[in-house]
């Protein structure tokens, strides 16, 4: 699709009876407030006087006074007729994005509305079957009746683990809750998994093993604190507000720990920051390295130390957190992690060879000098302790996810950060916070197991590949550009689905339920993929069925942010055609499928169903919905009443009042007396731990090393890290960025950053075409069901054949930059049509099933020149790293 | 000389439906060309474009048309004035707030660059982001405008404005140049001046 982008000089203002909706920006964890504006088509706009417009501003405004940029409107339709939308960031706002602050994401939010005469035509209008290769028009009762005729079949023959979901995690309580009510209530399949991983579980499980919840802070946190120590994510580039709004305002001195120099970088440089530019999955060294200065020079938090960290009698009372009681069963990995005592942490990390500033810092890249002098600014050293926070992000726990995370949050921990205002350990976040289960993941039936007892949660991917899956049902994701080793994931879709000899080519339903049943006996697999656009290559070339869904702004919906902050998502504009949300589509296929509790009458209903799913857990909305029940209002309606403000969760009410929760293991927090389903988790004022303390895990560094040194690329053959990350202008896979002429003309390609002393090698000038390729990308085939304690390490997996090599290859536009570091090359991640994790191997972190995402290699070639290299039109090749 | 080019972007492009009250003949005229071709100074070279499906309009048919818009042509400077890097202050189209622009020879090659080096080009002083002021924040060895201080917007010069990192909806007006002999003359804006809603309207008729 070739889009042209033409700037705008004039833009319609809403007329004063323009109606009004609030809505929360449907892109990054950030959240901000939004308000869309809509007015019928030929109705007399306002004027520039603020009473003549419903905005309430004049034109032209100054500095940081309302505005729109010709960006924020389109044309939609509303009850079957045109009517003009402006979608602005909440000038009013109080909390988030406070004056209206926005993201060039949030910002240009009214193009991604559906618009018959924009990029956007090619939404996914109505239910669709593949006859003949091509997708076809049918019904939503036929569709869900194929559904249905091939899911009981599957379920009969090859039990309900061949019945399998690969959904997002995030779009709303609302299709979450109805999502997880079929998988895990209903159908009972351990075959799930959330988008970004091959199977359910904590992200960040050596945090939450300290007793910390992973977003346990408040923006407000990030404003107050002194210092800030940042990992594994620029949040200017990726959760903006975050940043402009929170962080910069703060003034605090940033640390901020990345193989690749970006704005953020600059500013926290030019602020008394500091930049430690590391190489890809060498954190934990870090981490350890400067808890261990921390140590040698007593700059720990002495007395908050013995306050908070649990003691030895605590944990070795069997009050330890953990999936065993004490430290020698911790996680399954006998005897490797958890520490015994504040004292069995320091001796533990004071003799470890691989905690020593040499080590660290021959293996980070980053001069001893500067891992002192960060262990200095967030202890404050031998001067006043400063408020230090710690934020943390998919750089740091999608490289070595355990070890990464444990040594974080220690490192955190000697610094008396996690449970006071300006001295938090949190994510920063990536998607907003969507998801209320409605029932548990079904564990006990997961094909996977730990050393010991202990079931492991499916490794959805391979559990494909193993040919276990019949029937798959996708929403919202393109699973396969997601997950890592892309290509050779794609070719096993490929193989039990077009490749299959069982190919509908009749319209009849009952010839379609035969033939794909017949498709399910010979091995194959059926896919039904929900979404918006027909994505690649899920919607496009593997999926049987295709279900169109409304989505943001097309039905009320309701989610938290990066700080619990809950708001309504409203509905302003009609959705295309016969799309429906993914719950009403679920709904119908649960109850032809013969389940109860499905019959919801509208988005309302399941909000107020998962309200009670809520209670207890961090997104606790629960006594909200009881407290509208008591004023006769829906649970919709008494969100809406909060507008942009929202509030954060859980939601509690006390003496008469609802109240939000600004932070969790708050120290300050004094709680009143609680009222109606109320529930005051110890954890909203104590670590979440049985003793209520804070845990110090250990992190040895064999249990990652030897397949680190496997993956490190080899400069002889040519080899480079190929590491990946999201920039500022595009969300996800890009599936509304490339339909935004304003961004696809910043963003026509893919790219990738390249340092020029390895640029020369090849000839290659920014704006050359140039091909990525990985002939040695590493995936585990077997060794799923561990016995042995040894069974965790790379060395036993390759010992006994379960790793095999495959490759991948992908094209990008070269940008020539010193932002990374000669033998890094960095690239989007996930791009439509350069699925970077290709390039990515899939072995995950045997502790906790989670990829290393970030460790990809690969070698690179020059193709050409790309259109973009001498036009002027699209795409900059300026650099992103100016400082003043 | 030919006749001044004053050029003002089509309404139905930015995947936006068009909006009839937007067009007002009384103040508009249509002219038929790309933008890269009008940004080159192709200015006899008025295309035909014949467009995707998306972008034809319902009433315009399915040629791209960009508005004109009649600013008087005003001189900036003289290209024997301009030094690498330096930047000349000027406003237009209106003497009113937020119409400050600088003009700066960047020394290289950019989109509408005027000058034998096609290297002279002007800009709008205010982030297209928040207001933010960018006056005195050109850079002519990377081609960028910036960093905002408001909230770290940049821009690139070479590339009529378009943001290079940051959070800016629309990217930075450029000011359209041509030159006459020596003298360099601004000749219309290209996108909506931040706190505008009309380029064409001027602030001192609103009394605001």
């Amino acid at each position: 699709m070739a889009i042209e982008y033409i700037p705008l000089d004039s833009v319609p203002l809403p007329p004063p009876s323009a109606t009004v909706h609030t809505t929360g920006c449907d892109y990054c964890i950030v959240g901000c407030g939004y308000k869309t504006y809509t007015w019928p088509v030929g109705t007399e706009p306002g004027t520039p006087d603020a009473a003549g417009n419903a905005v309430g501003a004049s034109f032209p405004g100054g500095v940081l006074q309302p505005w729109i940029s010709p960006n924020e409107h389109n044309i939609v339709k509303v009850d079957g007729e045109d009517h003009h939308v402006v979608v602005l960031p909440d000038f009013d706002a109080t909390a988030v994005n406070i004056g209206g602050n926005h993201s060039i994401r949030g910002g240009t939010l009214a193009l991604k509305c559906y618009n018959e005469n924009s990029p956007t035509a090619d939404r996914l209008m109505y239910p669709q079957i593949r006859v003949n290769g091509e997708l076809t028009r049918v019904d939503w009762d036929t569709a869900i009746d194929v559904m249905a005729s091939v899911s009981k079949h599957v379920i009969a023959d090859y039990g309900e683990a061949a019945w399998a979901m690969k959904t997002y995690s995030y779009e709303f309580f609302e299709n979450t809750f109805a999502i997880s009510k079929l998988a895990f209530a209903a159908i009972k399949t351990p075959a799930y998994s959330p988008h970004d991983k091959p199977g359910p579980g904590s992200d960040t499980a050596g945090v939450s093993d300290a007793g910390i919840v992973t977003f346990s802070a408040s923006y407000q946190d990030w404003m107050e604190a002194d210092v800030l120590f940042i990992s594994g994510a620029d949040p200017f580039e990726t959760k903006t507000i975050q940043f402009t709004q929170w962080m910069m305002p703060g003034g605090a001195k940033m640390i901020m720990v990345l193989p690749r120099r970006s704005a953020g970088v600059a500013y926290a440089e030019a602020n008394g920051g500091l930049f430690l530019q590391i190489i890809p999955g060498t954190d934990a060294l870090l981490h350890m390295a400067i808890s261990r200065t921390i140590l040698e020079n007593g700059w720990e938090d002495k007395e908050w130390i013995d306050e908070y960290i649990a003691s030895t009698w605590e944990i070795g009372a069997g009050m330890g957190r953990g999936t065993r009681n004490t430290p020698w069963q911790w996680r399954s990995t006998w005897g490797k992690i958890g520490a015994k005592s504040y004292d069995d942490y320091k001796t533990w990390l004071l003799e470890n060879e691989a905690a020593s500033l040499e080590f660290a810092s021959s293996e980070t890249g980053i001069p001893a000098e500067k891992i002192q002098q960060a262990a200095e600014m967030i202890s404050g050293g031998t001067g006043p302790q400063p408020k230090t926070s710690f934020g943390f992000e998919k750089g740091n726990y999608w490289s070595n996810n355990y070890l990464n995370t444990a040594s974080f949050a220690a490192m955190g921990l000697l610094c008396g950060a996690g449970n006071r205002p300006g001295h938090m350990i949190s994510r920063l976040g990536g998607h907003q916070r969507g998801w209320i289960g409605a029932a548990s993941y079904p564990r006990d039936k997961s094909p996977e197991k730990l050393p010991g007892r202990r079931k492991l949660e499916i490794d959805l991917d391979r559990w494909v590949e193993g040919g276990n899956v019949r029937f798959a049902w996708v929403i919202g994701t393109t699973w396969t550009g997601a997950m890592a080793a892309s290509q050779e994931l794609a070719a096993t879709f490929r193989e039990l689905t077009t490749d299959n000899p069982n190919q509908i080519t009749s319209t009849d339903k009952q010839d379609i339920i035969d033939t794909l049943i017949a498709r399910v006996d010979s091995g194959g697999m059926v896919i039904v993929d929900s979404d918006i656009y027909a994505v690649e290559p899920m919607g496009t070339e593997f999926a049987d069925i295709v279900l169109p869904a409304a989505a943001w702004g097309e039905h009320d919906a309701a989610r938290c942010n990066g700080e619990r902050r809950l708001r309504l998502y409203s509905k302003f504009y009609d959705a295309p055609g016969e799309s429906q949300p993914d719950w009403w589509a679920i709904a119908q296929f649960a109850q032809k499928m013969g389940f109860e509790g499905f019959d919801w009458e509208d988005d309302n209903a399941v909000f107020e169903e998962a309200a009670k799913a809520s209670r207890g857990g961090v997104l606790d909305f629960g006594v909200l919905v009881w407290d509208a029940k008591n004023r006769g209002i829906r649970g919709h309606d008494a969100l809406g009443e909060l507008g942009t403000t929202g509030i954060q969760t859980p939601v509690r009410m006390e003496d008469g009042e609802l109240k939000g929760t600004l932070r969790l293991h708050d120290s300050t927090l004094e709680l009143g007396n609680p009222q109606g389903p109320t529930v005051q988790s110890k954890w909203l004022t104590h670590f979440k731990s049985h003793s209520s303390k804070a845990l110090l895990i250990t992190s040895p560094w064999d249990i990652f090393s030897d397949f680190y040194e496997r993956i490190k690329p080899d400069p002889d053959k040519g080899e480079y890290w190929i590491t990946t990350g999201r920039i500022n202008e595009i969300w996800q896979s890009g599936f509304d960025d490339i339909r935004k002429p304003y961004m696809e003309e910043r963003w026509p390609d893919t790219f990738v950053e390249i340092h020029p002393d390895d640029a020369e090698k090849f000839g290659i000038e920014s704006g050359d075409n140039v091909r990525l390729y990985n002939d040695d990308v590493l995936i585990q085939t077997g060794g799923f069901n561990r016995v042995e304690s040894a069974e965790f390490s790379f060395t036993w997996l390759m010992e006994n054949g379960h790793i095999r090599i495959g490759s991948g290859e992908v094209e990008a536009v070269a940008i020539v930059t010193e932002a990374v570091f000669p033998g890094l090359l960095f690239t989007n991640f996930l791009h439509p049509s350069s699925p970077a994790n290709s390039l990515v191997h899939r072995v995950p972190d045997p502790i906790t099933n989670r990829y290393r995402f970030k460790l990809g290699k690969g070698m690179i070639e020059r193709l050409g020149e790309s259109p973009y290299k001498d036009s002027f039109d699209k795409m900059s090749f300026a650099p992103r790293d100016v400082a003043p | 000389m030919s006749e001044p080019t004053k050029h003002i972007p089509a309404e139905e492009a930015a995947g936006c439906a068009v909006d009839p009250a937007a067009t007002d003949p009384a103040t508009l005229e249509n002219a038929l060309l790309s933008r890269r071709q009008f940004l080159f100074g192709a200015s006899a070279s008025m295309v035909l474009l014949t467009l995707p499906a998306w972008m034809r309009s319902p009433r315009l048919g399915n040629q791209m048309y960009a508005q004109i818009a009649e600013f008087p042509r005003q001189r900036i400077a003289g290209l024997g004035d301009l030094t690498v890097g330096e930047s000349v202050t000027f406003t237009y189209p209106w003497d009113q707030r937020q119409s400050t622009n600088e003009l700066i020879k960047l020394g290289q090659r950019a989109a509408g660059g005027v000058g034998p080096d096609e290297d002279v080009v002007a800009f709008n002083t205010f982030c297209t982001h928040q207001g933010g002021p960018l006056a005195g924040t050109f850079k002519a060895d990377v081609g960028v405008a910036g960093p905002c201080p408001l909230h770290w917007t940049t821009f690139d010069l070479t590339r009529h404005g378009m943001v290079v990192s940051g959070h800016a909806t629309l990217g930075l007006p450029q000011i359209t140049l041509e030159t006459d002999s020596d003298d360099i003359f601004a000749t219309g804006v290209i996108g909506l001046i931040f706190g505008y809603y009309d380029n064409r309207i001027d602030p001192a008729g609103l009394g605001g």
